[in-house]
């Protein structure tokens, strides 16, 4: 078995993704590598199509990697794995079933009897506010309320880690931040590993404990911040000055990293 | 506002309808058409009270109703599962689409003369008729209903625990229900088709055997009372597949 120091959940070693397409192939991820420790708050901020949603394919076991491996507590990611539980930007719930029975889908998978399942199901849909909203269709609710399901159902399951992939994107700002916060109150009760995928620096600061900036495509890491903003924390931090100075750092090397994607764009035209 | 619109078109509707009933009824009145050719509505509707006293008429028109209903049952419990299976497995959906291929453009009526030498004047060869009549278009568009799903869902369903079968169950089958029922309307319209067609060649009941035997004892009454209960019968359906629809789909209201 491959050495895995204490306390790493996730180990991404070296792994590359090349895409073979029509217009031949696209390196979308070179080398990457990257720890995420047991209880972290990890986030990847990257210029758009600088590859992570393809890491976090990778890392849900939706895709294969071209080169390298990754290990989810020392074991290879070798398939999907409900392990690894994924909230997607665009919600993925089922149109077909209630609030209460998506969020208990992942229960009901696994042969969960039903009264259990339900009881289970009933506390996470309070954790995230929607209590009233059971028997509602997820056609009849908003953005912001559908993202609350999309989280709910996946921490019902109880993951060993999250993987979120820009799940805030197409909320408008207030709901956005309504959402950052109970993440974080999420976080710093459940202390469940998370790896969230933004392109929002604010966004970063205001959740992580510790930020990735990638590079422009193929994706590589280019620098690691730690974020040590004080927990518990709210949207009030924004307003402190560590937080403009750490936004500072990562807004320098972010800017060099869209530079050049802007310049690999020009030069494929 | 909306049902004032729509209860404004009813009436026009019915309206337009008796216009049309009455011309027809004083045309043949003044003796301008020979009644073997066209006999006037009331005399139709004579032909419907009497054959509505003596039983024959609800007895024809539940015959071919439940021919259709056990064909078109049994076509729908097999090609569902089925094509939801074949939708599902690439390999499978290679393996069967020669067969699919080559019995979907075949009429149901081409099936007539082989059923009657398997099975018969009998019910289970009208049960037969329907069938596969119905079966391989049903299969097409369940497979193609099965198409439409967005790949999200079906991984996001895998990433929550869901197995291959799991997601055939959850996500497949309901993703493509409000299609499956859309081509199973029109395959109820297909299925009356069939029965009529097999009843008008060889049976001893039905809609389809009244409007032969009709033109055979030259009672053209008769004839049309048939074809008008072939109408009112599938409006009927019709409407309760609605209902039936709503109550399966009820996330779509
Ligand atoms: N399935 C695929 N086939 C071919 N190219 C792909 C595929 N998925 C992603 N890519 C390419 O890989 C690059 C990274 O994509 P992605 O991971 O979606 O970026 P991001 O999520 O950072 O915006 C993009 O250039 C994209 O076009
Ligand atoms: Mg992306």
């Amino acid at each position: 078995m491959d050495p895995v120091e204490n306390g790493t959940k996730i180990s991404i070693r070296k792994v590359s993704k090349i895409f073979s397409g029509k217009q031949g192939e696209v390196t979308a991820l070179r080398e990457l590598s990257l720890d995420v420790n047991e209880g972290e708050f990890v986030v990847i901020v990257g210029a758009s199509g600088c590859g992570k949603t393809t890491l976090l394919n990778l890392v849900a076991g939706f895709d294969a990697p071209t080169r390298g491996r990754i290990l989810l507590d020392g074991e290879p990611v070798t398939g999907i794995t409900p392990e690894c539980g994924m909230i997607f930007q665009h919600y993925a719930l089922f149109p077909w079933k209630t609030v209460q029975a998506n969020v208990e889908f992942g229960l009901k998978m696994k042969r969960m009897p039903r009264s259990e399942r339900r009881n289970r199901a009933a506390k996470f849909i309070d954790m995230v506010g929607l209590n009233g909203f059971e028997t509602t269709y997820p056609h009849h609710l908003s953005g912001g309320m559908k993202q609350r399901v999309s989280i709910a159902r996946s921490l019902a399951n109880n993951p060993k880690v999250m993987l979120l992939d820009e799940p805030f994107a197409a909320l408008d700002a207030m709901t956005r931040q309504v959402l950052q916060e109970q993440l974080v109150r999420i976080y710093e009760k459940h202390r469940k590993t998370i790896l969230f995928i933004t392109h929002s620096i604010d966004e970063a600061l205001l959740l992580s404990s510790r930020i990735v900036v990638m590079t422009a495509r193929p994706g590589r890491i280019a620098q690691e911040i730690v974020n040590d903003l004080p927990y518990p924390r709210n949207a009030d931090v924004q307003l402190s000055n560590r937080f403009m100075e750490i936004k500072r750092t990562i807004w320098e090397s972010v800017q060099a990293e869209v530079m050049k994607s802007m310049e690999v764009e020009t030069d494929q035209r | 506002m909306k049902d004032h619109q729509t209860g404004k078109s009813l009436i026009i509707g019915i309206a337009s309808l008796l216009v049309f009933l009455t011309i027809w009824e004083l045309v043949c009145r003044k003796g301008l058409i020979e009644p073997l050719f066209l006999p006037a509505p009331s005399k139709v509707l004579s032909r419907a009270v009497k054959m509505i006293d003596n039983g024959q008429l609800i007895a024809h028109t539940l015959a071919s109703t439940r021919r259709v209903m056990v064909g078109f049952m049994v076509s729908s419990l097999v090609a569902i599962p089925f094509g939801i299976f074949l939708g599902s497995f690439g390999f499978f959906r290679a393996v069967f689409d020669p067969f699919i291929s080559l019995l979907r453009p075949l009429p149901s009526m081409s099936w007539i003369p082989l059923s009657l030498l398997w099975l018969g004047i009998t019910e289970t060869q009208k049960y037969a008729i329907v069938f596969m009549g119905s079966f391989a278009p049903s299969l097409l568009y369940i497979i193609e209903a099965t198409k439409n799903i967005d790949p999200l869902l079906i991984r996001a369903a895998r990433n929550l625990g869901a197995s291959r079968v799991d997601v055939m169950r959850e996500v497949i089958l309901p993703g493509s229900l409000p299609q499956i029922i859309a081509g199973l309307k029109v395959m109820l319209g297909i299925a009356w088709t069939c029965i009529i067609s097999a009843e008008l060649v060889a049976a001893r009941q039905g809609l389809g055997f009244m409007i032969m035997n009709g033109k055979e004892y030259f009672q053209t009454d008769t004839v049309l009372l048939g074809m008008v209960m072939i109408s009112i019968t599938v409006l009927i359906i019709d409407v309760i597949f609605r209902r039936f629809e709503r109550r399966l789909l009820p996330w779509t209201q």
